[in-house]
């Protein structure tokens, strides 16, 4: 067998290596996604509505992360942002908030959208200190929205639209005045 | 390798490690000769080309954990030495009779005491790799006693060994 084909075929198993080092490196996201899975169910979240969430979020990050360039570097970041969305709604729930009816609105609503204000905070600083671009910044909110989502349903389709309704209100502003 | 093309490589890396597939047959064309050449030295010549591939499988398999602060072809050759090493104490494991291996432990040592040398050793090998070609061959040259003992070479002795202890106390700690 010449050299040269010899070379291609070691080159095509470098690729796979190469591959399958990013997969899982990738896959390595998959345990935060799953706790935050399971701190939304533990806080009482619904089981389909968590799955429902928490699957497109899996794909999206794993998917993201192996893919690379900016969206995938976005992982992590929005990751983190999205956490604070998460963790603002079910921290209200587990401290004795009621959570149906009109007076689960009265503080879940809220909470939803300041979480979602510190994610669109977390996001805009980010991008300015990394001088990212526009896929990273579509990624980071993707990544965070849906992770804010998990703990946002707790005050229904108006939570989660308020939380997003708070990642731009927040972080358009600090996105604009960093640029300058 | 020439400064350039090493600074070429480190570029490459740091896209293939951000996930620019584009960077990886210039990568590859860059370090595979480099690699072999690593593994050459360091295996005996049957189980080169064996330890070579394995090792620039393991380079590439690793090269989304790679960090653009550090030199690539050092961080290559780091792992390939590793990879070397291991390849070696395999055959040495599958060898049946024949000659013993050069690295046997002192009859007097105990079980414990040859297991931790070895442990040690193999921690010293993987950060010799990480340094400059030059620096290795300086602590080498030393090392055997081979060496020209001017001031100009125990100049050159003490600065490598500066920087392996750097390179040292970087992988493992203060250990």
């Amino acid at each position: 067998m010449a050299a040269d084909e010899l070379d291609l075929r070691l080159q095509a198993r470098a690729r796979r290596a190469y591959e399958l080092g990013r997969l899982l490196a990738a896959l390595r996201l998959a345990p935060f996604v799953l706790a935050a899975a399971g701190a939304a169910i533990a806080c009482g979240r619904p089981f389909p509505v968590t799955c429902a969430l928490a699957l497109p979020l899996l794909l999206l990050s794993v998917g993201l992360a192996y893919g690379g360039g900016p969206a995938g570097r976005a992982v992590v970041p929005g990751l983190l942002a999205g956490a604070g969305a998460l963790a603002a709604p079910l921290l209200m729930a587990t401290v004795g908030h009621a959570c149906f009816g009109p007076a689960c609105m009265s503080l879940a609503l809220p909470a939803c959208v300041v979480g979602g204000g510190l994610a669109g905070v977390v996001i805009a600083r980010t991008t300015v200190r990394r001088d990212a671009d526009l896929p990273f910044v579509l990624g980071a909110l993707a990544v965070a929205a849906l992770t804010g989502a998990l703990g946002c349903t707790l005050a229904g389709a108006a939570g989660v639209l308020g939380m997003l309704a708070g990642v731009v209100v927040a972080g358009a502003p600090v996105l604009v005045a960093t640029r300058r | 390798m020439e400064g350039g093309e090493r600074a070429e490589l480190r570029r490459l890396m740091a896209r293939l490690a951000g996930g620019d597939r584009a960077a990886f047959e210039p990568a590859f064309a860059l370090l595979w000769p480099q690699v072999r050449a690593f593994a050459a030295r360091y295996v005996a010549a049957a189980d080169a080309e064996d330890a070579a591939q394995a090792a620039l499988l393991r380079v590439f398999s690793r090269a989304s954990e790679y960090d653009p602060e550090r030199d690539a072809l050092a961080w290559a050759l780091g792992i390939a030495a590793w990879e070397c090493r291991t390849l070696r104490r395999k055959r040495e494991r599958r060898r049946e009779g024949g000659v013993p291996p050069p690295d046997r432990p002192d009859p007097g040592e105990s079980p414990e005491e040859a297991v931790i040398a070895r442990d040690l050793s193999a921690a010293a090998e993987a950060v010799l790799g990480t340094l400059r070609r030059i620096d290795i061959e300086t602590i080498t040259a030393a090392a055997a006693g081979s060496g020209l003992r001017g001031a100009m070479f125990r100049k050159r002795l003490s600065r490598a060994l500066g920087r392996l202890r750097i390179a040292w106390r970087a992988r493992h700690g203060g250990r």
